[in-house]
């Protein structure tokens, strides 16, 4: 057996098997991005969500410094303007942004189009696995600068009574980082739910239930457990100030990547068992 | 080419899809056939692999649906026109296909021509008639350029003109050599368009044959004949192995014979015709009779006359 011959084999090898080689991943990922990119309500969602967590956070910060002078000490001491400032984002902006996970699922199922997309990736974990990444990837810029800006913003409200702080200052540029991480794993969440309810009004509603009524209905919960709540852990995410009660921005982001894995496990069971 | 043995579909205590085997050739158009709720769908949907067989296997060009790297360059499939997200254009629809698959984005345009979508590839899908969603649907099917194409009820809700055009269509495409799987409940259609035609009723196959072979063996030709010494020429006819059925006008419907003999009996037997003419085979009939047994909800079943299976 010559040398020569081996060559030539290979490459002949090698172009008859290359359509078939390729990674299927990369594929997937391109067709969900085009999917999200190609929705007008994808943009008009990451414009409303950024102004409305703006203006919230704005709205909480001007309510905080006028009740500054009725807080007491203990409350003046724990005081936290980066996480004030960043309120509208991790409660409004990001069950906004999870809600294009939801209907990235959601509103292929109830059309039917779900079909379309498992026919042309067959592998339907790839396929829940390229929506998560994509949504997360889209969602992350868009709270990040939520983030700045409404941190900036409530920065200068706070000016007034001498409370601001700066990207400067330990842990403000931590929280304002982990603060769009949450915030995309949240979105990330939101796929799952869509994966495992199917229906995009029952889908939200979980959601909402989840990350902002899990807060108000954990408090039934005893305290070593509350802080484990999606909602509260997201809220311990951007703090600065430790406080009693909440777990460590890292942990926070841990705890949430967790809850996003579970989701997302959950939901890419339930669609590999069922027939679409 | 697609392979189907012994695909069986259960839903709990009901069985949609019942011990189904079948072979579609390439090269011609096969006509998927049979009532409403025959099991056409589910078997189409086990074919792409969205529903799991509960026992059975299908290939197509020799694997199983998820074997295939990058199907769509397989198999083109349109189950539902009306299954799509609103949002999108219709290029941008086809565009998400076309990266699934690594079909180059050119394709895309190519497609909306050859269905005549060009003119409002940048409109939203939402905004389309169900024939322009028909036509799209066929253009994803096209897309990855497939040598298998499946079609599940392509004609419904289309006008005149959209029918023919989809009849040219299919055949044009099997003449490329391709494999054309084509669902109908309509006879008529499937008589036009189809080369072979796979029966199927309550999920089972009844009748897997060629379309002429099928019209052939399934439309006996009749002879309606009416005559003075009527009693006379039925006992003649009878003799001669014809079998006659008596309408309630008076007239005979003969079956076995064709006309010229039976007016040579007439003759011999010096009768005096009054009516002789041959009636058309109804292909409709035929179907309508092989399936009338497998057909869910029978309209007997409403008269009260007989049970439906």
């Amino acid at each position: 057996m010559s040398t020569a011959t081996y060559t030539i084999d290979a490459t002949h090898l090698t172009i008859t098997a290359s359509p078939v080689r390729t990674p299927k991943i990369g594929r997937v990922v391109k067709a969900e991005w085009t999917k999200l990119r190609t929705l007008s309500s994808t943009w008009r969602t990451a414009v409303m969500a950024t102004a409305i967590s703006i203006a919230l956070g704005t709205i909480l910060c001007v309510s905080q410094v006028q009740q500054w002078s009725n807080m007491t000490a203990q409350q003046r001491l724990t005081f936290d303007p980066t996480s004030c400032s960043l309120f509208g984002v991790v409660f409004v902006g990001a069950v906004m942004l999870a809600a294009l996970g939801v209907r990235s699922v959601t509103a292929e199922y109830s059309t039917g189009m779900i079909r379309s997309t498992f026919t042309a990736t067959p592998t339907r974990r790839r396929v829940l696995a390229a929506k998560a990444g994509v949504t997360a990837a889209f969602v992350f810029p868009v709270a990040l600068v939520a983030d700045v800006v409404s941190f900036e913003v409530g920065q200068r409200i706070f000016t007034g009574k001498h409370l601001q702080v700066s990207f400067g200052h330990p842990g403000v540029l931590q929280a304002v980082l982990f603060g769009a991480v949450a915030v995309s794993l949240i979105a990330v969440i939101g796929v799952g739910l869509g994966g495992l309810i199917r229906h995009t009004a029952g889908a939200t509603t979980a959601l909402v239930l989840v990350i902002v009524g899990g807060v108000t209905l954990g408090q039934l919960l005893p305290a070593g457990l509350r802080q484990y709540v999606p909602g509260t852990a997201l809220q311990a995410a951007v703090t600065v100030n430790h406080s009693a009660g909440l777990l460590k921005p890292g942990t926070a982001v841990v705890v949430l990547g967790v809850y996003a894995a579970i989701a997302l496990a959950a939901a890419s069971i339930r669609m590999s068992h069922r027939d679409a | 080419m697609i392979e189907a043995q012994h695909l069986t579909k259960r839903y709990g205590k009901t069985v949609a899809v019942n011990e189904v085997s079948f072979t579609v050739k390439p090269g011609q158009v096969t006509g998927f056939l049979g009532p409403n709720g025959a099991g056409k769908s589910t078997t189409m949907r086990m074919i792409l692999g969205l529903d799991a067989p509960t026992s059975g296997e299908v290939r197509v060009g020799g694997r199983p649906y998820h074997q295939l790297g990058d199907p769509l360059r397989s198999v083109g499939a349109l189950l539902d026109a009306k299954a799509i997200v609103g949002g999108r254009s219709a290029a941008n629809h086809l565009m998400w296909l076309a990266d699934s698959n690594g079909i180059a984005r050119r394709r895309v345009s190519e497609v909306l021509d050859i269905v005549g979508l060009s003119d409002v590839a940048g409109k939203k899908v939402g905004t389309f008639s169900l024939g322009m969603n028909q036509r799209l649907g066929i253009a994803a099917a096209l897309l990855g350029d497939p040598e298998t194409l499946m079609f599940d009820e392509p004609i419904n809700g289309l006008d005149p003109e959209g029918i023919l055009w989809i009849r040219n269509l299919m055949k044009s495409l099997a003449l490329e050599g391709r494999t054309v799987f084509l669902s109908s409940h309509l006879m008529s259609e499937m008589a036009q368009t189809a080369d072979h035609l796979i029966v199927i009723g309550r999920g089972r196959i009844i009748a897997d044959a060629g379309t002429d072979d099928f019209i052939n063996r399934h439309t006996a030709a009749s002879v309606r004949v009416r005559a003075v010494e009527q009693d006379v020429l039925a006992e003649a006819l009878t003799q001669r192995g014809a079998l006659i059925d008596h309408s309630p006008d008076g007239a005979m419907a003969v079956t076995g014979m064709d006309s010229a003999a039976i007016g040579g009996v007439a003759y011999a037997h010096a009768v005096t015709l009054i009516e002789l003419a041959p009636l058309g085979s109804s292909l409709e009939d035929a179907y309508f009779d092989l399936t009338k047994h497998e057909t869910d909800y029978a309209a007997a079943q409403l008269v009260g006359a007989t049970q439906g299976a």
